[in-house]
């Protein structure tokens, strides 16, 4: 196999595949990004066995071929040469030359045989999404993913298919967070999958704000291909909790936040929330909150906001960590804060279909 | 829930409704029963497990506090869904599932099948018969089965011939292929890898031999002691149980004895065997054993009289194969001669089978009390230092009987004879032998008292 290819085009392709390369040592092929140099391309492939990743870039190929290489290592080699042009030749032994203005260098591959085939689809059901759209839903809700591995179902992003809706939902048990996209499907493509943490990190990185991704639910996998990438990964599997049980259906109160503002404030009060307790107060009043931390021996912080407010005077505590990350993760100006009371859970709302349902912590009083 | 259960379910709730909103206690509570009370342990019956997550993480604390004030003393809070019970209902619906879909499966591409290649379809969870011998085995072997790697990885069943062994590994193995679509499913035994090793290493195709044991989901491996001295085969199944264990995949194996005792097995083997759970499979007490020689009754549809069942069950106590083996023959043979199956003809017809078990149940108490008795010396002497003749041959003999008929060492046997060493021992054992050669009258008294003894 021998190819040439400018440097920015091969670190590009590097960098979509990398991430996925597995750290065990047990099985070495899998450190290595199998490469297929094949028309005016090279492909290039990674996986950890749960999740793969097959990505491309342009190269003037001068002799098609296959081979595996250390991941990391090309990478950070690649990375350091210093002229535009790479050129790479791997003999019938698997050690590639890497050759690069006064550069050069060998580094020792695995045959391509080695390397485990990605899953094939082949009665998938597919629907395709504007990566814009589940780019969006997905900031909006993998950061509530569970990371507690004693409640597997939880360890992913729930993709619910139900009358021509994508719903995504991720919890841990304290907090939910859930996006609903409009999407067009036929019925018989309803379905409930389960998609691991791994992989939606992977698929979050790989989405752009242009152009459409396809995706295809197979049995047990799944697979999206988006910018001439293709992503493939299991599903976990089990039932997912009914979080429609989660959510109030009524609220009491209800406040309007200016985001910015109001995530400024918890994250400054919050440098005085304990870690034992790890709670903030907010304590709503006539057109004003004053959230409050306080830490037995150490101090505490206040701050108050201007709000419109016209409900009835009430306290309720809150872990600020897990409030500040939808707010981080939502774009929008303004937010709604739903309440009941000081022991039933919050709501937090947008004007498209976002939601977030936040357990009060119990003040001790 | 019965009336018990649901008074104190009140109590609690009574407790409970001024700690948590009203609204809390309606969504979440309002559909939560008790179905399960000890004084450590309560169980609740929930409809799904949101209802265990979000009490779990936000309730616990207000649910706990309502025990005390209550009940007085907090207990253990464990809980049940209702989903719990569906998937029960699934499993008892497997039999006729496995064997229309294995069927099926290895019509369309025989190795790679849902079930693997060497598992009989009677060997199902639904087909194994519990009791207090095996439960744990059993519970961990299905809490294995329902979520692969989740729970114990990985699992160490040991046991004695012939006591479920294979049948629990079989049953995991037919669980998760049937469940688990496109889950890799190996079962094999230990020597049936130790051969593909050898073969792997001579024809040079490891790579191939490695590729195919580290990509299963689930491996199974029987009779796992065999790997005891093979010192390369050990290395290479300590590669593929790291990359398994590695990659979240679970692990399943069985031998004749715990990890620890396995003979000529490398220490980081036997630690990593340990790591998981070691769960025994004892042999079934006497209700266990007629539950089986019942359920086979049935499966094979024979009808037997219970005094029968019950001699069988009385008689044959340490193997269930033995069991199974002994209830076909009786079975056949009412069959076969129409006769009325009285004790005494089972007692004919199983007459190997009895004496074989009846070995084992011989005590070197007895030997030596039926040994005095029959040269009308005092059983005292038996363990006395005295060593006349008269008195030193009749215990020579009970020596030499007690190791035939017993599991016991040479050094046990000089304990149970007044703390004599296993010279003296091996000395009574070769001494008898010779003289029985020698001399007929001997040998005949010896095999009078052995078949008294196995009576």
């Amino acid at each position: 196999m021998k190819f040439s290819a400018t440097k920015e085009k091969l670190l590009e392709g590097l960098q979509q595949v990398q991430n996925v390369v597995s750290t065990r040592t047990t099985l070495p092929i899998l450190s290595n990004v199998l490469l297929q140099a094949k028309g005016g391309e090279v492909l290039l492939t990674t996986t950890d066995l749960d999740v793969g990743v097959r990505g491309a870039f342009e190269a003037n190929v001068e002799k098609e071929g296959a081979t595996t290489l250390p991941a990391r290592r090309l990478f950070t080699i690649i990375r350091e040469l210093p002229s535009s042009e790479v050129s790479i030749e791997v003999d019938a032994k698997n050690a590639a030359s890497i050759r690069s203005g006064q550069s050069y260098f060998k580094i020792l591959g695995l045959p391509e045989e080695e390397f485990p085939p990605l899953p094939k689809f082949d009665s998938a059901k597919v629907v395709t999404i504007r990566q814009k759209d589940l780019r969006d839903g997905l900031r909006k809700t993998s950061y509530a993913i569970s990371t507690d591995e004693t409640r597997y179902v939880l360890n992913g992003l729930l993709f619910s298919l139900k009358e021509n809706k994508l719903t995504l939902v991720a919890t841990d048990g304290r907090r939910l967070a859930m996006v609903d996209i409009e999407l067009e499907f036929p019925r018989s493509h309803e379905a409930d999958i389960i998609v691991p943490t791994e992989a939606v990190t992977e698929l979050s990185r790989l989405l752009t704000d242009d152009g459409e991704v396809k995706v295809s639910v197979g049995s047990g996998q799944i697979a999206f291909e988006l910018n001439n990438t293709l992503l493939v990964s299991k599903l976990i599997e089990g039932n997912y909790p009914n979080y429609k049980q989660v959510i109030p259906s009524e609220t009491k109160e209800r406040v309007t936040l200016e985001r910015e503002t109001f995530l400024n404030s918890l994250r400054r009060v919050s440098l005085l929330a304990s870690d034992k307790s790890n709670s903030i107060k907010l304590n709503f009043t006539k057109n004003n909150i004053d959230i409050t931390a306080n830490t037995p021996e150490v101090g505490e912080a206040k701050e108050s906001l201007a709000v419109a407010y016209k409900g009835r005077d009430f306290s309720i505590a809150f872990n600020p960590e897990f409030f500040m990350a939808p707010l981080r993760a939502l774009t929008e100006d303004e937010v709604f804060l739903d309440l009941i009371d000081e022991m039933s859970p919050g709501v937090l709302k947008i004007q498209t279909p976002f939601l977030y349902v936040l357990m009060p912590m119990r003040i001790s009083s | 829930m019965d009336e018990k259960h649901s008074q104190l379910w009140q109590k609690l709730s009574a407790a409970l409704k001024p700690q948590v909103s009203p609204d809390t206690f309606k969504r979440w509570f309002s559909a939560v029963k008790l179905v399960q009370a000890t004084d450590e342990t309560f169980t609740f019956r929930v409809p799904n497990n949101i209802y265990q997550f979000w009490i779990e993480s936000n309730h616990m604390a207000a649910l706990q506090a309502a025990i005390v004030t209550a009940f007085g003393s907090p207990r253990h809070v464990k809980f049940a869904t209702a989903l719990d019970g569906a998937m029960k209902k699934e499993e008892e619906e497997l039999p006729e599932i496995s064997t229309k879909e294995l069927g099926r499966e290895s019509g369309r591409d025989g190795k790679q099948s849902g079930g693997a290649p060497g598992l009989n379809p009677r060997n199902n969870f639904e087909s194994f018969v519990v009791g207090p011998n095996n439960e744990i085995a059993h519970a961990a072997s299905l809490a294995v089965a329902k979520t692969p790697a989740r729970t114990y990885n990985p699992l160490f069943i040991y046991g004695g011939v012939g006591l479920g062994k294979t049948h629990l590994m079989q049953a995991i193995g037919q669980y998760v292929g049937i469940n688990k679509k496109g889950a890799k499913v190996m079962y094999l035994s230990s020597e049936v890898f130790i051969n593909e090793f050898i073969d792997a290493i001579q024809h040079n195709n490891l790579v191939k031999f490695r590729k195919r044991y580290r990509q299963a989901d689930l491996l199974l491996i029987d009779d796992i002691q065999f790997l005891g001295g093979k010192e390369r085969s050990q290395e290479e199944f300590f590669h593929t149980f790291n990359t398994l264990f590695d990659g979240h995949k679970q692990i399943v194996l069985s031998s004749d004895r715990p990890p620890s005792e396995i003979a000529n097995l490398e220490h980081r083997l036997v630690s990593r065997f340990e790591w998981g759970l070691t769960a025994e499979l004892q042999p079934p007490d006497v209700e266990t054993r007629m539950a089986i020689l019942r359920k086979k009754a049935h499966t094979l549809q024979i009808k037997l009289r219970d005094e029968v069942f019950e001699f069988l069950a009385n008689r044959i106590r340490t193997n269930v194969r033995r069991l199974e083996g002994a209830l076909m023959r009786v079975a056949s043979f009412a069959s076969l001669s129409g006769k009325e199956l009285t004790n005494d003809v089972v007692e004919h017809l199983l007459k190997d089978i009895l004496q074989e078990e009846a070995r084992h149940a011989v005590t070197i108490e007895q030997i030596q009390r039926r040994v005095a008795e029959h040269f009308d010396v005092r059983l005292a002497d038996m363990t006395s230092k005295r060593r006349p003749a008269n008195i030193a041959f009749p215990r020579q003999i009970a020596m030499y009987l007690a190791r035939e008929l017993t599991k016991a060492s040479l050094n046990e046997i000089g304990d149970a004879f007044g703390g004599r060493d296993h010279g003296t021992v091996l000395h009574a054992c070769k001494l008898v032998k010779r003289r029985m050669l020698e001399q007929d009258n001997i040998r005949q008294t010896i095999s009078f008292i052995d078949s008294a003894l196995q009576r």
